[in-house]
């Protein structure tokens, strides 16, 4: 058979016949699955899928802060305040365009810190400015839409107002996180996305911790390509 | 690459080189120990959850493998729906060309890519690379093989074979790197160099662990962010999705991800895992403004509805790697095959018949190890053994064959006595494998291409188009088989 420009067809008649079917079926009903596995969630009250959430995190070297709706804007000003992790040097910051972080005075408070020299808020018409900014900022911050507590993972999609560079290329990601958004495991969030129904955004990132590696003698090492450094901020 | 590689020497040369290799035994057993003991204490923590989530996970798949062409249809429908482009390739090189398609529509000269074995599989940085296309691997492990010229030794942890000094000096060598030895040094030396290339490049290449009909998905498990980086700055996207990585919902991706991270280094979730749909929405600022998925078969349709039909299920985890006492001793590169250890004795010759793969499925003592730890219970000694019946059959060589199996036990027992059996029964075992000195078709391809290509470089490129090229080149290769094909 030539090479190239096959189409859908081409690819499905050598499975089909390898199945002895006779052609693709119409539809296909997802069967009653039989087995369905229990999980170290299972049975948590909200509170204790919290303290997972954070016990979980800790474990993946993620530093976890607690605040209120009112305190969002200090807890996260207070991270900012301390320049670069370890070094203290004066930090840049880009930050998601977020209606809750205006609300809570955010913005103002990152550029009241003096460590800060500048203060970025992503914005899709200026992208290339954007992703210039994240690539030297020392802190990304973004309001994710909930958490899973099995794993200490933030979900992130992608939207105009929430670039995919903010969370993925400066030094350290600051990931905000509803404590009524925090779910026992991946199934609760793709779950919700079935029963909404509506087309994915094209991208839902899920994060655990910074970026790592174990390549060289498998040493871990963090901050490779993405954060090296990440914290979660509970708003309770 | 392709799947079949050093396929000149033969499987006991190659065994025997690894043996003396005394670094990259520790390297294995290291490897194997350390995944191992953390994969283990949090399949503890599971309690009977772990088993409940493999049977799941097995009746997912399975699921989806006695219904392949239907899903196959629905995600690739979907997937256009979310606005991919898609391309279908029944073989390798049908994925190759269409790759090149891409390439030659937007003038691309420049790619970053981000490991997936399915690339390995066709051979596609050969290909770019002789068609004038600069490709870099952005995968730490994938990137130390690239610049050093070397071949993957481990499925999840592919560099393994190289110490810390041998990777500083071969950056210090080919991309000037000034720095110690020292992990930690090396890797932030990366993240600066592939920095630039990332925002640089015109296209981005991906694999892609599981794909979701409902929903028309592709996603991407990765630690180190690069797999983030091609998904985020060069316009033009490529995936490699396999027909034998569809998941029928996302709620199954649940189950699929609660043993892939776990099983392949033990952790409960990997840095990033991404779900994609589609190019960059409206008002969006990054992402690929085109995305292209190639969706490939390569012979894994011929496994469904066969003996080998378990095999489908895999998730390239890599667990039963790193609990296979023959792995531990002949390493990752003595199979000579891209997809090494117990998973890969079960699915090269799946792929690429009995023919070249001289002794491989003997390289395996039938302990069972790997059935036990493989997340979705693929019954994988059981196949090996089930390789070793057709070669008998095809061959009609009982004779040979019974003292062979019967001397396995005590073959594979001690390094000493495994070494000898190595030297004596590669002669014996020789006769099993029916011509095991023919060489693969799509390493022939690569020198035969290297020397004719010798004068290429850029501008000749952009005088011949793509497809045409490629059409010589396929001919070159025939011509070299004695017109085959
Ligand atoms: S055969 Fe099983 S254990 Fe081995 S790589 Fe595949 S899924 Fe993992």
């Amino acid at each position: 058979m030539a090479l190239g420009n096959k189409t859908l067809q081409d690819l499905l008649g050598p499975i089909t016949k390898q199945l002895d079917h006779e052609a693709v079926a119409e539809s296909v009903e997802l069967p009653e699955w039989e087995f369905k596995a229990q999980r170290v969630t299972d049975g948590m009250t909200h509170e204790q899928l919290v303290d997972k959430f954070q016990e979980e995190a800790e474990k993946v070297r993620t530093e976890v802060v607690r605040c209120s709706a009112d305190g969002l804007a200090a807890a996260i000003a207070a991270i900012v305040g301390k320049g670069v992790p370890e070094t203290g040097e004066a930090c840049t910051v880009i930050a998601a365009d977020d209606d809750r972080f205006a609300q809570c005075g955010l913005y103002d408070a990152i550029k009241a810190q003096e460590l800060v020299t500048d203060l970025t808020v992503w914005d899709s018409e200026q992208g290339e400015e954007c992703i210039q900014a994240a690539l030297t900022a020392t802190y990304g911050i973004t309001y994710t839409t909930g958490g899973i507590a099995e794993s200490a993972t933030v979900v992130q999609p992608t939207s105009p107002k929430c670039g995919r560079a903010v969370s993925l290329l400066p030094l350290a990601h600051i990931a905000v996180v509803d404590a009524s958004a925090i779910v026992p495991t991946m199934f609760e969030v793709m779950k919700e996305y079935e029963d909404k129904g509506e087309k994915l955004p094209s991208q839902v990132c899920f994060i655990s911790g910074p970026s790592a590696t174990a390549d060289i003698e498998l040493v871990r090492v963090e901050g490779v390509h993405g954060p090296m450094y990440v914290n979660y901020v509970i708003v309770e | 690459m392709a799947i079949l590689y050093n396929t000149e020497s033969t499987l006991a040369e190659r065994v025997e080189a690894c043996l003396d290799d005394d670094f990259k035994h520790n390297a294995i057993k290291n490897a194997q120990e350390a995944f191992y003991v953390s994969r283990g204490r949090l399949v503890e923590e599971m309690g009977d959850g772990w088993q409940q989530l493999r049977m799941h996970a097995m009746e997912v798949r399975n699921h989806v493998t006695e219904n392949l062409d239907y899903y196959v249809k629905q995600f690739a429908e979907n997937a256009e729906k979310n606005g991919c482009i898609m391309h279908y390739a029944p073989s390798g090189d049908d994925a190759l060309w269409e790759v090149l398609d891409v390439f030659e529509k937007h003038g691309a000269a420049y790619a970053v890519k981000s490991k997936s074995m399915m690339t390995e599989e066709v051979g596609l940085n050969e290909v770019l690379e002789e068609a004038g296309i600069k490709i870099t691997e952005t995968d730490c492990a994938e990137n130390i093989l690239q610049t050093a010229e070397s071949k993957p030794s481990h499925i999840v942890v592919p560099a393994l074979h190289f110490n810390r000094e041998a990777i500083a000096d071969i950056y210090r060598e080919k991309r000037g790197y000034e720095g110690s030895s020292v992990p930690e040094e090396i890797t932030h030396f990366l993240r600066k160099i592939l920095r630039e290339e990332f925002m640089e490049a015109e296209v981005g290449i991906r694999g892609c662990n599981f794909a979701v009909a409902e929903s028309g998905s592709v996603t991407l498990v990765t630690n180190e962010g690069n797999g983030r980086m091609v998904d985020t700055f060069p316009k033009v996207q490529i995936v490699f999705v396999g027909i034998d990585r569809i998941v029928p919902d996302l709620e199954s991706l649940d189950t699929m991800m609660a043993l892939l991270p776990r099983s392949a280094v033990g952790a409960k979730m990997t840095a990033y895992f991404s779900l994609d749909s589609g190019p960059r929405g409206e008002g969006e600022a990054d992402g690929p403004e085109e995305v292209h998925i190639i969706l490939m078969d390569n012979g894994r349709h011929e496994l469904a509805n066969s003996e080998f039909s378990d095999m489908l299920r895999c998730m390239r985890c890599g667990a039963c790697l790193n609990i296979c006492p023959v792995y531990r001793h002949i390493t990752g590169h003595g199979y000579g095959s891209i997809y090494p250890g117990p998973m890969g004795l079960v699915l090269t010759p799946g792929l690429v018949g009995y023919d070249d793969i001289d002794n491989m499925v003997y390289a395996c003592s039938l302990c069972g190890a790997c059935t036990e730890h493989c997340p979705v219970s693929i019954p994988i000694h059981d196949l090996v053994r089930q390789h070793r019946i057709n070669i008998v059959d095809q061959h009609k060589n009982h004779a040979i064959e019974v003292p062979i199996f019967k001397a396995l036990g005590l073959f594979w027992s001690s390094r000493p006595v495994y070494l000898a059996g190595m030297k004596i029964g590669a002669p014996v075992m020789k006769v099993l494998a029916h011509g095991g000195n023919a060489l693969d078709a799509s390493s022939t391809w690569i020198p035969v291409v290297n020397s004719w290509t010798s004068t290429r470089d850029f501008g000749v490129l952009s005088e011949t188009r793509f497809r045409t090229w490629f059409k010589e080149h396929k001919e070159q290769q025939n011509n070299a088989e004695g017109g085959e094909q």
